[in-house]
């Protein structure tokens, strides 16, 4: 058990901290009090028995024995805590929400982003990107005139990345991410060395490199960098001044050689099967050693009250013992300071199911995702496309400059993976090389090779302002098995975004001509998420980077949060995760929610040991 | 088919025609019997029994000509309304370990059987499936092929 506790017990303590969620932010909040010799309590909603290697494996054997292989299909479904699933997703009639999945979708654009409700969170099946913003994302109003500035700049940010780039374990190399503005201390080296490029990669390095490419005003000098990653390679003898680095293994309470380096199993999304790649368990582990970190699954935080002084006076929760069953059992838990790390979505529906909109009416507004457009075509000759970690390079060269006052900036990711995204392959390969082309025997092998093995698609992931419709709310007619109001989620697609995604699929184009590729890209109008922007039609992807509905601010009229992730209207609250994110970038969000995760900590723990305890009436 | 081991020989001679990889590749992913047995609870005994019969007596004539045999299994098997699915389901199977729900008009002119929906045979064959070899590549999920390995060209060996 990740703790020997149970409810009652929990509930008959005051802790310094109620955490809820376990994933990367909750999970490094609690890990950072708990060093700083605080006591916290983290309430998982879904389950997670074990904080073994033997919980892990069945999550690995579910996902092989799973017919449809989504990003989900690794975790169980649990109408007690249920999560959203892409299968899930149906087109969109005008006006007719669809409930089928957990979300609710709103429309009028149906969003086929997830997140995993289960202990360690959406880290279980993240892909492991861990990019660090640009300094110019940060002040996206005074820059360029578009969505928000943030209240903290990159250089404020910056020690925190420091930091999580230790906790994550990133793999990357100085050089290769230096780039528009990023910066570094002088002689800062990452954990560990950069994965290298993969075979595809260098053989779309080979002419890419050096292509010129013109958004709006700007020249952009394409070339294929290396993606700093959260998965083990090989340690940097040079770390932190030359006491390097050492990685981070297999979760388990029991001793196991497993999750050193990355083996190339492509499957980051949605399991790492040798834990070579970060996820949140790794930290929780870490905070047990504390002996000051208590974890409760199968509990949710189901409501949240507020006293009369404004403070949050206790959270609701309810417990359940199967996920086959309703059953559960009810109570109270209390602690100094309240810390909601649920993801965007999660945390939205919490604050508005507790009747908690905010003095201001924010909470859940402002919501924003990646929109990534998925652009597909055959290298001439053998890539060796389907091995690797999912992606191990990427173009970053389009995420920069004045065409940000036009339109949205991007950034693509080469997938080694192939076209599985965008067209299930390599299984709708082989059911149409047997089916329609009426191959069998050695034909099929060739056909294989010569479908699959030139494979090249480039995700182009593109840049969403913070609208205030788009949202997330809860509707009194959608309620999951326990009772809790399931979120509900209105969410459109911006000019600003559109113009970006057109722009994509022009330079998809010239980069395909300039590789000598045969681009096969096809978007149905039938198919979920087909937008048609200026006489063309596009599929727009969610790209699971939920952030954004409880923004951050300076101040309390426009915004959520302050710049330490604490709720304005309730000073022992705090709304963590990428819902405090003024603007998303062109960044993958994990690495800047744990950097803000760290800051959010340290200002917490501050609050918690410098303040004398004021007792009233007593 | 006289008894148990007989059936097998004849889905494995059936098997390595289809996929094009040896009766002994075959064995080795440890999935002909699994995999008979899910052809079985599919389409059921007689239709089993009929592909397996057609097989042999198109590979008995065809002895060594391969144009022959190919002729043969396209007019016997892979035309026929009743076997070419099954014999399809089959090659499919051995690729990616995953038998597909027969087509609707197949099932209207013989049977629609519980086990004959889409389904991952067991966690293993998946890991088993001949695709990933054939792309020189691993399953996604298993068999990694160790860090560092996608930098070179795949070791692809096609026939």
């Amino acid at each position: 058990m990740p703790a020997q506790i149970d409810h009652a017990e929990a509930a008959s303590i005051v802790y310094d901290a109620l955490v809820v969620g376990s994933g990367v932010s909750g999970a490094i909040v609690a890990r950072s009090l708990a060093e700083r010799g605080l006591r916290v309590l983290v309430v998982e909603a879904g389950p997670g028995e074990e904080l073994s290697v033997a919980d892990y494996e069945t999550y690995l054997t579910r996902f092989y024995g799973a017919a449809a292989k989504d990003n989900n299909a690794a975790y169980e479904v649990n109408p007690n805590a249920p999560m959203p699933r892409s299968p899930d997703v149906r087109r969109l009639q005008p006006g007719h929400p669809d409930s089928t999945g957990y979300l609710i979708q709103n429309g009028p654009y149906e969003m086929d982003s997830t997140y995993t409700r289960v202990l360690g969170g959406t880290t279980m099946h993240w892909e492991g990107k861990a990019l660090r913003m640009l300094p110019e994302d940060f002040q996206m109003r005074s820059r360029f005139g578009q969505g928000r500035d943030w209240p903290i700049g990159y250089d404020d940010l910056e020690p925190y990345y420091r930091k999580a780039e230790f906790e994550l374990g990133v793999s990357a190399d100085v050089a290769d991410q230096t780039f528009y503005g990023i910066t570094f201390p002088p002689d800062y080296e990452f954990p560990m060395h950069g994965l290298p490029k993969s075979y595809l990669d260098q053989l779309v390095a080979r002419d890419l490199d050096g292509t010129e490419i013109r958004l709006e005003d700007t020249t952009c000098t394409l070339s294929v960098r290396p993606t700093a990653q959260a998965r083990n390679g090989v340690p940097n003898p040079a770390y932190d001044g030359g006491k390097g680095y050492v990685p981070v293994g297999a979760v388990s309470t029991h001793q196991v050689d497993e999750g050193g380096r990355c083996q190339g199993n492509i499957n980051c999304v949605p399991l790492c099967p040798v834990q070579a790649k970060y996820n949140a368990r790794k930290t929780l582990a870490a905070s047990l050693q504390t002996g000051r970190v208590d974890i409760l699954t199968q509990t949710i935080a189901s409501r949240v009250h507020v006293g009369e002084d404004g403070q949050i006076s206790h959270i609701d929760y309810q417990a359940y013992g199967s996920t086959t069953s309703p059953e559960h059992v009810t109570g109270s838990l209390r602690a100094r300071m309240y810390v909601l790390a649920a993801n965007p979505v999660e945390n939205a529906r919490l604050m508005l199911a507790s009747g908690l909109p905010g003095s201001n009416g924010l909470v859940g507004r402002n919501l924003m995702d990646h929109a990534y457009l998925l652009t597909w075509a055959l290298m001439p000759e053998i890539a060796g496309t389907m091995r690797g970690s999912q992606c191990t390079s990427g173009i970053e060269d389009l995420r920069a400059g004045e065409f940000r006052r036009r339109h949205a900036a991007m950034r693509v990711s080469i997938h080694n993976d192939g076209w599985a995204w965008p067209t299930g392959s390599p299984y709708t390969d082989l059911i149409a090389l047997v089916d329609d082309a009426n191959a069998y025997g050695a034909a099929v092998r060739r056909g294989l090779v010569d479908r699959i093995s030139r494979q090249l698609m480039l995700s182009f992931m593109v840049e969403l302002m913070p609208e205030p419709s788009n949202r997330i709310t809860v509707d009194g007619r959608y309620i999951d098995a326990l009772g809790n109001l399931r979120p509900v989620l209105s969410y459109s697609l911006p000019e600003y975004t559109m113009d970006g995604v057109a722009a994509a699929r022009r330079v998809s184009r010239r980069i395909f001509q300039r590789l000598g590729a045969e681009d096969r890209t096809s978007y149905d109008p039938l198919d979920t998420g087909y937008v048609g922007h200026q006489g063309e039609g596009y599929i727009i992807r969610g790209g699971n980077h939920w952030a954004g509905t409880h923004i951050m601010g300076e101040s309390s009229h426009d915004s959520v949060v302050d710049v330490h992730q604490r709720s304005w209207d309730h000073p022992n609250l705090y709304l963590v995760g990428p819902g405090s994110m003024p603007s998303i970038g062109t960044s993958n969000t994990t690495l800047t929610l744990a950097a803000m995760s760290f800051m959010t900590a340290e200002h917490i723990a501050t609050e918690l040991t410098t303040r004398p305890t004021v007792t009233i009436g007593g | 088919m006289a008894d148990d081991n007989d059936v097998l020989a004849a889905f494995l001679t059936l098997s390595a025609t289809l996929t094009g990889y040896s009766q002994f590749r075959l064995l080795g992913t440890g999935q002909a019997e699994p995999y008979l047995a899910t052809t079985r609870g599919a389409v059921g005994d007689d239709v089993l029994d009929q592909l397996l019969t057609t097989s042999a007596a198109v590979h008995d004539k065809a002895a060594d000509n391969e144009e022959a045999l190919d002729r043969g299994l396209r007019a016997g098997i892979l035309s026929d309304d009743k076997l070419g699915p099954v014999a399809r389901n089959v090659i499919k199977m051995w690729f990616v370990g995953t038998w597909y729900q027969l087509p609707q008009e197949w099932r209207d002119a013989h049977a629609t059987r519980e086990p004959d929906v889409t389904h991952v045979v067991s966690p293993a064959s998946y890991t088993e499936g001949l695709l990933w070899p054939t792309i020189g590549a691993n399953p996604p999920g298993a068999k990694g092929q160790g860090y560092g390995t996608w930098a070179s060209p795949p070791l692809i060996d096609v026939p």
